[in-house]
C-alpha cells in the first residue's frame, strides 16, 4: 500500500521537458479534473438496467408464447388444418418472436457493452440472450402473467386481431366454417353470439354437437361447423377462447352480461376494432 | 530528490489513486508510459514525431480525465494502451499508409520471434531481416499489423491484447493466425526473403 513516505512529492522533470511542461500546461490552464467516479458508475448503471428492462421485454414476450403455444387448439388441429406442418407454420406467433427477437437483440447490445462484454463471443452473448429470456419468461409463465397480457392487449390494443393474434382473424370466416365471437343469449335451438363484424348468429346446437363444460352469456367462443341460412351457424364444435379473450370482450360488450343475456351497448353491425 | 526512486516502488494502480488526489502524480504516471506508448503510436501509424506526440498528449489528457474509471478489472497498462489504441485508430484511420514502411523500432529479439513465429527461416543479418519486417508491416491490413505489433513487438499476451483492442480471446487468437498468414503471403507477393 502507498505510504506517506512513497508519495511523489514533485514533478518530474518538469521545467525541462518539452512535453511534460506542454501537458502540465494543457491541465492546469483548462483547470481538468478528472471526471467524477459517479459519472461512470451511472453509465454503467444505465447500461444494465438497459439490459434489464431488455430482459424483462423479452421475457413477457416469451411468457405470452407460452400461453399462445399452450392454448393453441392443439386438439382440433385436424379439423383446421390439413396438416401439422401447416398448422405450427400458421398458427406460430410471429409477432411475439419478433419482439422477442428485437429484445434479445437489445439485451446482446446491452451486455456487449458492459464493461466485461467484449471478452465473451458473440455467440455466448447472443446464446445467455436468448436462454436468460426463456428461462425468466417460462419462470413467469407459472403465474399467468401471460394470459393477463394478452387479456390487457386483446381489450386495448389497436390491430390486436390483425398483427399480435392472428388467430382471431384465422376464426373469423364463418364461410369457410369458422366462427368466434361472444355468446349473448341462450334461444330454443341453441343461443345467439354477436360476432367481431358486430353481427348477431343464431348458432343452431344439434345433439351431436360437441360442447364445452360451461357454457353462458359472456363467453367468448370459438366454433367450428357452418352457415345454414342468413346470420344462422350450424355448430359440430364449439370451444372457448384462450388466447383472444380480451379482444372478444373488448368494451362496449363486457361486463353486461346476465346468466339470461347481455345487454348489447354496442350497435349491432359495428365491427371490433 | 531522486524522482523516480520516489515512485518506482509504487504500483501503476497506486499511483492512480494518488494521482486522483494530486495532479502532479499524475506525470509520474507519464513517465512511466511515455516512452513505451510513443512507440506504439509509431509502430502503430506512420505519423511524424511531432504528430505522435500530439497524439500521445492527447492520449494523456484523456487518460488523467478518465481516470476514475478504471479499475482493477485490468491492467492499468492494457487500459493505457486501450486509450492509446483508439485515439490512434480515430485520428490516424484516414490517412495513408506510407509505402516505404513504418517508423518501428524493432528489438533484436522481437524480431527473431516474428521470423519463428511465422516459421520463416530468418537470415543471419539481423538488421535486414528488421528493415524486411517494417516493410512487410507496412503493406498489411490494420488489423493485422496492430494484433502483431501487440504480440511480437509489445510482447503483450493474449489476454491483453483481448483487453486493448476489446475482443474476446479466441477472436485474438484467430486474427493473430490470420495476420501470421497475411505476412507470410506478404512476404511472396513482394517477392521478399527473410
Amino acid at each position: 500500500m502507498p505510504g506517506e513516505n512513497n508519495t511523489p512529492k514533485s514533478t518530474p522533470r518538469e521545467g525541462n521537458d518539452v512535453f511534460i511542461d506542454k501537458l502540465s500546461a494543457r491541465l492546469k490552464q483548462a483547470e481538468l479534473a478528472p471526471y467524477p467516479r459517479w459519472r461512470f458508475l451511472l453509465k454503467d448503471y444505465v447500461v444494465w438496467a438497459a439490459g434489464a428492462l431488455a430482459l424483462a421485454c423479452g421475457s413477457l414476450a416469451v411468457t405470452v408464447m407460452i400461453y399462445l403455444v399452450r392454448f393453441n387448439d392443439w386438439e382440433i388441429r385436424e379439423s383446421t388444418h390439413k396438416s401439422l406442418g401447416e398448422f405450427i407454420l400458421l398458427t406460430l406467433p410471429y409477432f411475439w418472436l419478433i419482439f422477442l427477437g428485437l429484445f434479445v437483440f437489445v439485451l446482446y447490445l446491452n451486455l456487449k457493452h458492459t464493461k466485461q462484454g467484449y471478452r465473451y463471443p458473440v455467440w455466448l452473448i447472443a446464446s445467455a440472450s436468448i436462454l436468460a429470456s426463456v428461462i425468466v419468461g417460462s419462470l413467469l409463465s407459472l403465474t399467468n402473467i401471460g394470459e393477463r397480457l394478452d387479456n390487457i392487449l386483446g381489450a386495448r390494443a389497436p390491430f390486436y386481431d390483425q398483427m399480435i393474434n392472428r388467430q382471431m382473424h384465422f376464426w373469423a370466416q364463418p364461410e369457410d366454417g369458422r366462427l368466434t365471437g361472444l355468446m349473448v343469449a341462450s334461444s330454443t335451438s341453441g343461443f345467439t353470439i354477436i360476432d367481431t363484424q358486430g353481427r348477431l348468429w343464431e348458432v343452431i346446437i344439434l345433439e351431436e354437437t360437441r360442447l364445452p363444460g360451461f357454457l353462458a352469456p359472456g363467453t367468448p367462443l370459438n366454433l367450428i361447423g357452418r352457415i345454414t341460412d342468413d346470420l344462422q351457424f350450424q355448430a359440430d364444435l364449439i370451444r372457448p377462447v384462450g388466447p383472444g379473450k380480451g379482444f372478444l370482450n373488448r368494451s362496449p360488450h363486457a361486463g353486461d352480461c346476465s346468466s339470461q343475456d347481455c345487454r348489447l351497448e354496442r350497435p349491432l353491425g359495428q365491427p371490433l376494432r | 530528490m531522486d524522482y523516480s526512486a520516489g515512485s518506482s516502488n509504487l504500483t501503476d494502480e497506486e499511483l492512480v489513486k494518488l494521482a486522483l488526489e494530486d495532479q502532479a502524480v499524475f506525470l509520474w504516471l507519464v513517465e512511466r508510459y511515455r516512452a513505451k506508448l510513443l512507440r506504439y503510436i509509431n509502430r502503430l501509424t506512420n505519423v511524424n514525431d511531432d504528430d505522435a506526440e500530439d497524439i500521445l498528449q492527447d492520449v494523456f489528457i484523456k487518460v488523467y480525465l478518465n481516470l476514475n474509471d478504471f479499475n482493477g478489472d485490468l491492467k492499468f497498462s492494457s487500459w493505457i494502451y486501450r486509450i492509446t489504441h483508439n485515439q490512434v485508430i480515430s485520428r490516424h484511420r484516414r490517412l495513408k499508409a506510407r509505402p516505404e514502411g513504418y517508423l518501428i523500432d524493432i528489438e533484436d529479439q522481437a524480431a527473431r520471434n516474428l521470423a519463428a513465429e511465422i516459421d520463416i527461416e530468418a537470415s543471419a543479418d539481423l538488421e535486414l531481416l528488421k528493415k524486411k519486417i517494417k516493410l512487410i508491416l507496412g503493406f498489411l491490413e490494420e488489423r493485422y499489423r496492430e494484433v502483431l505489433v501487440l504480440k511480437f513487438l509489445e510482447e503483450k499476451n493474449y489476454q491483453e491484447i483481448s483487453d486493448i483492442i476489446k475482443k474476446p480471446g479466441g477472436t485474438v487468437a484467430s486474427l493473430i493466425n490470420r495476420a501470421k498468414q497475411a505476412f507470410k503471403k506478404e512476404l511472396l507477393k513482394q517477392n521478399i526473403n527473410l
